[in-house]
């Protein structure tokens, strides 16, 4: 692992910050069509934090998140997980990482429909060769209340059910960072409501460290910190916010 | 992994059973064709074992050479020999045994025929524990006039002990008393060849064998060291006569058997290989499909930190199972089969010998192997496509779709079948026939790569018709075609194997029916031929026919017809005799050099022009040439032909002929008639050969007839055992339009949703099955004429001379395909026409 100049290493004792994006550029096609999808994006993301992201359609929150998830591959820049600059893993490498360093929650659910609810929450162990911790298991089965719908299939399942099945699988491996795409985007409010309680829940009490894509002020202002983008760039941040200043500043920005 | 593997196979049990049934046969047909020849060979090995268990030793003539199928053809030896034999001390008894043609005539006087086997003739051995034959009824034969009868053609024909038989020989036939039923062995008869068996003075004398044998039995006495014995009787043996055990004389009986069974099971192997390869095409194509409908699934595993190799291996361990069960299931059916096959056997009076089934390890193994290895290696291509789909593909809202470069696949696929091409040209100048099936396979391969190229234009024009026809639902099916040229052409492919199979064997076929029979009236002048009814086209008849026909009133001119193997040079080949009296009359030769009849008569050998031409041999020539009976010898050639149909490429006289071989069977009696072919004169013919009632009087063209029907019947066999391969080529297309009727569920319920009616979702799925149909069947008969052509010019020194294209039969192939196409839509029609409107439209 090679950590560049201009980063400078993080003390021994403090593990630095879960993530880091330094001067992202992901850019599409050529010439005179290209598209900048992130243009300069250098973003932190603290342990035990809970950031969501904004942005209107076509803002480049998906590219960031992908970049940040290596599941894409920025132009130029750097994505570091934790200490680990990821553009320097290859495809087994970003495998492993988001296998055991990563948790992903998105907004169709994508749970595998001949799977029951528990094996998908085991999934990511099973392609691991791991064992699950089953305290940590039982306690977050409770904690969704999904114990009695273990055995069923996701097409069993409520929208609801099957994302606190996903958020399961999500937190069951205690990733680094999980990023959550839209993840109340197919839910009805009262589901909203109860599942990002859940996410605030985790980064509170487990120490959770959570990256949100949304596009509603109201999920948004259960996070610690909202970061805009708009043309690939960040264009504002808040802290603390809620509801009210998190439109406000979406007024302000034009939106 | 496994358990999202195995929960995903089990979750599709429809796809699954459909993929595996392409499978399920091709095994089936590979362990059934095993299981049949194994027990086949383990009942002829106990039989063969049996029936000299108790001959130690068997005095015989040298082989000069050994004939095709392991039969050696060894002079007859002294009678004189047995009695020298038999003054040896520790010999306890020895025999002498002759064998020959007896073909008997059922009570309703038409003659005993058999579908292929012979109708042996031979000497009954008195000593009961040396003979092969055992008396079931009655007593052995001991007079001139006695005969005994295998006990499977005297109860299938109503023979009894005391009857009065009519048995066709080499010279006259005679009616014999039926003193005794014989079994062989233990087995009823021997593979469905008839036996009569008369006593040792009478069988010489009808077998033209007075004063000699063709072999000598010997029992040893008891506790003899059987090494010095053999020792002892070779020293009293004339020089070309030999001894050899009991043992021996089995195992070559077992082996020239097993040959035969060799052929038989090599033969249906190649047709069980075809199945499995088709089959392979289509597992190839469901495959494919299943991993574009799960591009999705799999890439959201790889997002929840799949590796890529997890994901190769769980499309690979998907085909493994699938390969698995559909071997096990094949293994199972084949068995099955075998048993039919045998009780078919039965029933068509080829009684085999009882013995139990023989279900070897290898029959196992070569299954499993096959069937799952077919299934893997046809997976493998889909499942590299499956790790090239990049995890991101699980988060966009819109089908990534993993794609090949198809600059690429022309490449490769251009280069796979130039590859076969020549792999094709050189196995059949060679030839070499493995070399050729590894041609015709790369160049299927190579053509379905490069098909998806032609699919969009070709469905586009094929499904014009249809859109005019049935409007907008023949329209959307042949929009469904065009949409994926490459699907298309994946599911047309397995077809497009088959149909060009069958067409190669239709080209090929109605070029050697034409090189056979169309120059028939161009080969010989005879008013009718003669040749032996039943048989299977191998029927022999008697020496004596020829002098019956010629005592017939209004016959001016009979040329009898001999076949036979002889050495040429160092080749073994095919002689053919003819009588060079008033030889015009009969036969239409004309020399390119030299001199016809005048030379026959003179002893010189004619040989073609093809023949002079390779062996470079002008008239004058003299060549070295080896016969079974006679040894060495030099043959001087007389003249030279231009190629006869019938006459193979060396010919000699009848009297030269029959002064190298031993007492040959005619293959043919040709007779020339004052009159021509006339009815009065083919009556007076029939009547003055009545008592030979084994024969078939032919008119030229009757003759022609009777040879193409012999064609067609064999590739009729050809067609039969090639239908498997369609069918499983069906199944595929039903396979692909189950799937893409499922993965169009919403297109579908959209479609409904704006008032299509169910009969027009029909009509629409039709259209697509019919149009992949024909396109698959258009490619395929082209190839496979092109394969045919290409068989036939390879063979035309085998005289294949006319290359002929039979459009009719493939335009009929054409037609039958989209008929075929239409019946594999019918279940994935109906099942589209059933969905839910509501349902389809609300899923994704």
């Amino acid at each position: 692992m090679t950590v560049t100049d201009h980063v400078p290493p993080a003390a021994a004792a403090d593990p630095g910050p879960a993530a880091r994006a330094v001067d992202l550029v992901k850019t599409y096609g050529k010439g005179a069509t290209v598209v900048r999808a992130l243009d300069g994006v250098t973003a932190q993301f603290d342990r035990a934090s809970f950031t969501a992201i904004m942005g209107p359609s076509g803002s480049g929150k998906s590219t960031f998140v992908h970049c940040m998830a290596g599941l894409d591959v920025p132009t130029s820049g750097q994505v570091f997980v934790g200490q680990e600059a990821i553009d320097q893993l290859n495809d087994a490498g970003l495998t492993k990482l988001r296998r055991d360093r990563l948790g992903f929650v998105f907004q169709s659910f994508n749970l595998v429909p001949t799977l029951t609810a528990a094996e998908n929450i085991a999934l990511p162990a099973d392609l691991a060769g791991h064992k699950i911790d089953p305290a940590w298991f039982d306690f977050l089965v409770d904690q969704l209340g999904i114990r009695d719908r273990l055995t069923h299939r996701p097409t069993e399942l409520s929208g609801g059910q099957q994302q606190r099945v996903a958020c399961a699988r999500a937190l069951i491996g205690r990733p680094d960072l999980i990023f959550a795409d839209e993840p109340t985007g197919n839910l009805d409010s009262k589901s909203s409501g109860e599942l990002m309680a859940f996410l605030r829940r985790s980064v509170n009490e487990f120490g959770q460290s959570i990256v949100m894509v949304t596009h509603d002020p109201r999920g948004a202002a259960y996070a610690d910190r909202v970061i805009f983008l708009a043309d690939g760039k960040i264009v504002g941040g808040l802290t603390s916010p809620t509801a009210d200043s998190i439109l406000e500043q979406m007024k302000q920005l034009g939106n | 992994m496994w358990k999202a593997t195995l929960k995903g196979l089990l979750a599709h049990k429809l796809r699954l059973a459909l993929t595996a049934v392409a499978i399920v046969l091709g095994v089936m047909f590979v362990s059934g064709t095993f299981v049949l020849t194994d027990t086949l060979h383990s009942t002829f090995t106990t039989l063969f074992n049996g029936i000299y268990q108790h001959v130690d030793f068997e005095v015989r003539g040298k082989a000069a050479f050994s004939g095709p199928a392991g039969s050696a053809v060894r002079s007859p030896i002294d009678q004189s020999i047995a009695q020298a034999v038999r003054k040896i001390p520790g010999v306890a008894d020895a025999v002498g045994t002759v064998t020959g043609y007896a073909q008997l005539v059922a009570t309703n006087g038409k003659a005993v025929t058999t579908s292929g086997a012979p109708t042996i003739g031979l000497s009954f051995n008195p000593v009961s524990q040396m003979s092969s034959l055992h008396i079931k009824s009655g007593s052995p034969p001991t007079s001139p006039n006695d005969v005994v009868i295998d006990a499977g053609t005297a109860t299938k024909y109503h023979f009894h002990v005391g009857h009065k038989v009519h048995v066709l020989l080499l010279g006259p036939p005679r009616t014999f008393t039926l003193t005794g039923i014989v079994t062989f062995g233990t087995a009823n008869n021997l593979a469905g060849a008839t036996i009569a068996a008369f006593d040792l003075p009478t069988a010489q004398t009808l077998f033209d064998r007075v004063g000699r044998y063709d072999a000598i039995d010997i029992l040893a006495k008891p506790g003899v060291n059987t090494a010095q014995l053999q020792r002892a009787i070779a020293r009293v043996l004339p020089p070309k006569v030999e001894v050899v055990t009991g043992q021996t004389v089995a195992n070559e009986a077992t082996n020239s058997i097993n040959q035969a069974l060799g052929f038989f099971s090599t033969a249906l192997l190649v047709f069980a290989f075809i199945s499995l390869f088709v089959g392979g095409f289509t597992i190839f194509n469901t495959f494919s499909i299943i991993v574009g409908q799960r591009t999705r699934e799999l890439a959201l595993l790889r997002v929840l930190g799949a590796s890529r190799r997890q994901v190769f291996r769980s499309v690979l361990a998907e085909a493994t199972i699938v390969g698995l069960v559909a071997s096990v299931v094949g293994l199972g059916l084949g068995v099955l089969a075998a048993v039919g096959l045998r009780a078919l056997l039965s029933a068509l009076g080829i009684s085999l010998p009882s013995g139990s089934l023989v279900f070897e390890l290898r029959t196992v193994i070569v299954a499993l192997l096959v069937g799952v290895g077919v299934t893997v290696v046809s997976a493998i291509s889909p499942a590299r496509r499956a790790v090239r789909i990049p995890p991101v593909a699980a988060l966009s809202e819109h089908d990534v779709v993993a794609t090949e470069s198809s600059r690429r696949r022309i490449i490769v696929g251009s280069a796979i079948a130039v590859l076969g091409v020549i792999a094709l040209a050189l196995g059949l100048t060679k030839p070499a026939i493995a070399l050729v099936g590894v041609g015709a396979v790369a160049i299927f391969i190579g053509i379905g790569m490069l098909a998806p190229l032609v699919a969009r234009p070709m469905a586009s024009v094929i499904g014009l018709p249809l859109a005019g026809l049935l409007g907008i639902p023949g329209k959307l099916g042949r929009e469904n075609s065009m949409r994926s040229p490459r699907r298309t052409a994946q599911t047309a492919a397995a077809l497009l194997v088959g149909l060009a199979l069958v067409s190669t064997i239709s080209v090929f076929g109605a070029s050697v029916s034409r090189s056979a029979t169309g120059s028939i009236d161009q080969a010989i002048s005879a008013s009718y031929i003669i040749t032996a009814a039943g048989g299977g086209g191998q029927g022999q008849f008697s020496a004596s026919t020829a002098g019956a026909a010629a005592r017939v009133p209004g016959v001016t001119a009979i040329s009898t017809v001999y076949t036979g193997e002889f050495k040429f040079r160092k080749d073994l080949s095919q002689l053919t005799a003819v009588s060079p009296n008033r030889l015009a009359q009969t036969i239409i030769l004309r020399m390119q050099n030299g001199s016809g009849a005048p030379a026959l008569t003179a002893g010189r050998l004619l040989v073609d022009t093809t023949t002079a031409t390779s062996d470079h041999l002008v008239v004058g020539s003299t060549v070295p040439a080896k016969f079974a009976l006679t040894g060495n010898t030099h043959m001087q050639v007389g003249g030279i032909f231009k190629p006869n149909s019938l006459l193979g490429s060396f010919l000699v006289s009848d009297k030269y002929f029959l002064s190298h071989f031993d007492n040959p069977l005619p293959v043919a009696v040709l007779v020339r008639s004052a009159a021509g072919a006339t009815a009065a004169g083919k009556a007076a013919l029939n009547a003055g050969l009545r008592a030979y009632p084994n024969l078939k009087i032919q008119t030229q063209a009757e003759f022609k007839a009777s040879q193409q029907k012999m064609v067609n019947q064999l590739l009729g066999l050809v067609y039969v055992l090639l239908a498997l391969a369609v069918l499983i080529a069906l199944i595929g297309i039903v396979n692909t339009l189950m799937l893409s009727v499922f993965e169009r569920t919403h297109e579908i319920g959209l479609l409904r949703a704006v008032g299509m009616r169910r009969r027009q979702v029909r009509a629409m799925i039709r259209s697509e099955a019919v149009i992949l149909s024909v396109f698959g069947a258009i490619i395929g008969v082209v190839v496979g004429t092109g394969l045919g052509i290409a068989f036939a010019a390879s063979l035309k020194q085998q005289g294949i001379t006319d290359i002929v294209v039979p459009f009719s039969s493939l335009i009929v192939f054409l037609v039958i395909a989209a008929l075929l196409g239409l019946a594999a839509a019918s279940w994935p029609a109906r099942r589209a026409a059933k969905l839910d409107v509501l349902a389809a439209i609300a899923s994704q």
